[in-house]
């Protein structure tokens, strides 16, 4: 009998240590912190007319030249009207929103005919879809501190994805020197008026055009 | 009494009998070139930190502890490793495209940031993986040099 109870206790002790683990792991994730709050610094030098900082950020960028001569291509329509579904769902601040618009991309993504695309250009776009389609996976999963975090290298995504093949969409190309823990982060938006996907309500409208595209 | 003891019983054959159910083994000796520690040129206190905190689920090869010979201990951490690895994989890091690795070093930066990696219940069981405040910001500032090197 006691040999027994010794070994229940065993076996009941290893099922308590196993569900701690969970517990501790779920707690962690509904418990995410708020990387861009920790960064919301409101004595922030942040000056939209001071193009000096954003130049530097500009040609930092690694996207190539975007502007109104870009190719007018409307195969690329679904794909960035899924992105700017997410985009609008993180100005609203709604979790949900943007996540409706990740599971939009993922299936925008999946209907793109790529087979009209030569080998240089489908060897580009291949990374970028890979990459772009692991941050919208991300987006649908995730609570909205993430989603921003991937929505910042999802833009990079889609601009760079314009680039690469053009839309015959009008954009506008924004930044925020203050998204991305200060170091700055590009968004497209499909209206002229800034509305900030990084911030929200909490800075609607923080930011500036840099270009327009169409 | 009676029923305390074949409840006893019970769960006593049920413990013996699924520490037979085998686990797959995440272990490897061979370091592919396409490793991240072999792909880029790592301080040695940054690597041997990585390989401490993270490596266990993110690459092939893991050190396991001894409970890993207990179930359902076992079954936990193969499904830890397993979604570790479908995350990232240093082991293949080089593989991936430079636009990945920064995707990939932006995620990883923000994740030992803000505490969700590594994993708090992997942290209790492995005290040498947990990261003070000043090996996370050594850590940061190290992995974000490396990406806007990229």
């Amino acid at each position: 009998m006691r040999i027994i109870t010794g070994v229940l206790a065993i076996a009941l002790a290893t099922l308590t240590v196993v569900s701690c683990k969970d517990n501790a792991k779920e707690h962690d994730n509904e418990d995410g912190h708020h990387t861009e709050m920790k960064n919301d610094n409101p004595d922030m030098n942040h000056n939209n007319s001071d193009g000096h900082n954003d130049k530097d950020n500009d040609s930092s960028f690694n996207t190539g030249d975007i502007d109104a001569s870009i190719q007018k291509n409307p195969a690329t329509t679904p794909i960035i009207d899924a992105y700017i579904l997410i985009k609008n769902g993180l100005v609203a601040d709604s979790k949900n929103d943007a996540a409706n618009g990740g599971k939009a991309l993922l299936i925008a993504f999946s209907n793109f005919d790529m087979s009209k695309l030569s080998g240089e250009t489908n060897k580009e776009y291949m990374e970028i879809y890979e990459n772009a389609k692991e941050q919208a996976e991300h987006i649908v999963k995730s609570p909205i501190d993430h989603q921003r975090e991937h929505f910042e290298i999802l833009s990079t995504d889609i601009i760079d994805l314009i680039a690469l093949i053009g839309t015959e969409k009008t954009l506008y190309k924004d930044f925020c020197p203050m998204a991305n823990n200060n170091k700055g982060a590009y968004w497209l938006s499909e209206v002229k008026e800034i509305k900030n996907p990084y911030f929200g309500a909490k800075m609607m409208k923080c930011g500036s055009i840099k270009k327009q595209i169409n | 009494m009676k029923l305390v003891k074949k409840i006893a019983l019970i769960l006593l054959v049920a413990f013996v009998g699924i520490q037979f159910i085998p686990t797959k083994h995440n272990q490897s000796n061979i370091v592919q070139a396409s490793d991240f520690m072999v792909v880029y040129n790592i301080p040695e206190q940054i690597e041997t930190q990585l390989k401490v905190s993270c490596y266990d689920c993110h690459s092939n090869n893991t050190e396991y502890p001894w409970y890993n010979k207990i179930q359902p201990a076992a079954w936990i951490m193969e499904g830890h490793i397993k979604k570790g690895k479908e995350e990232l994989n240093f082991n293949e890091f080089g593989d991936y495209s430079i636009r990945r690795q920064k995707s990939k070093l932006k995620s990883i930066i923000s994740q030992i940031r803000d505490d969700e990696m590594p994993i708090s219940s992997y942290a209790f069981m492995h005290g040498d993986a947990k990261l003070s405040e000043s090996k996370k910001l050594e850590l940061e500032n190290w992995l974000t040099n490396l990406r806007d090197s990229l």
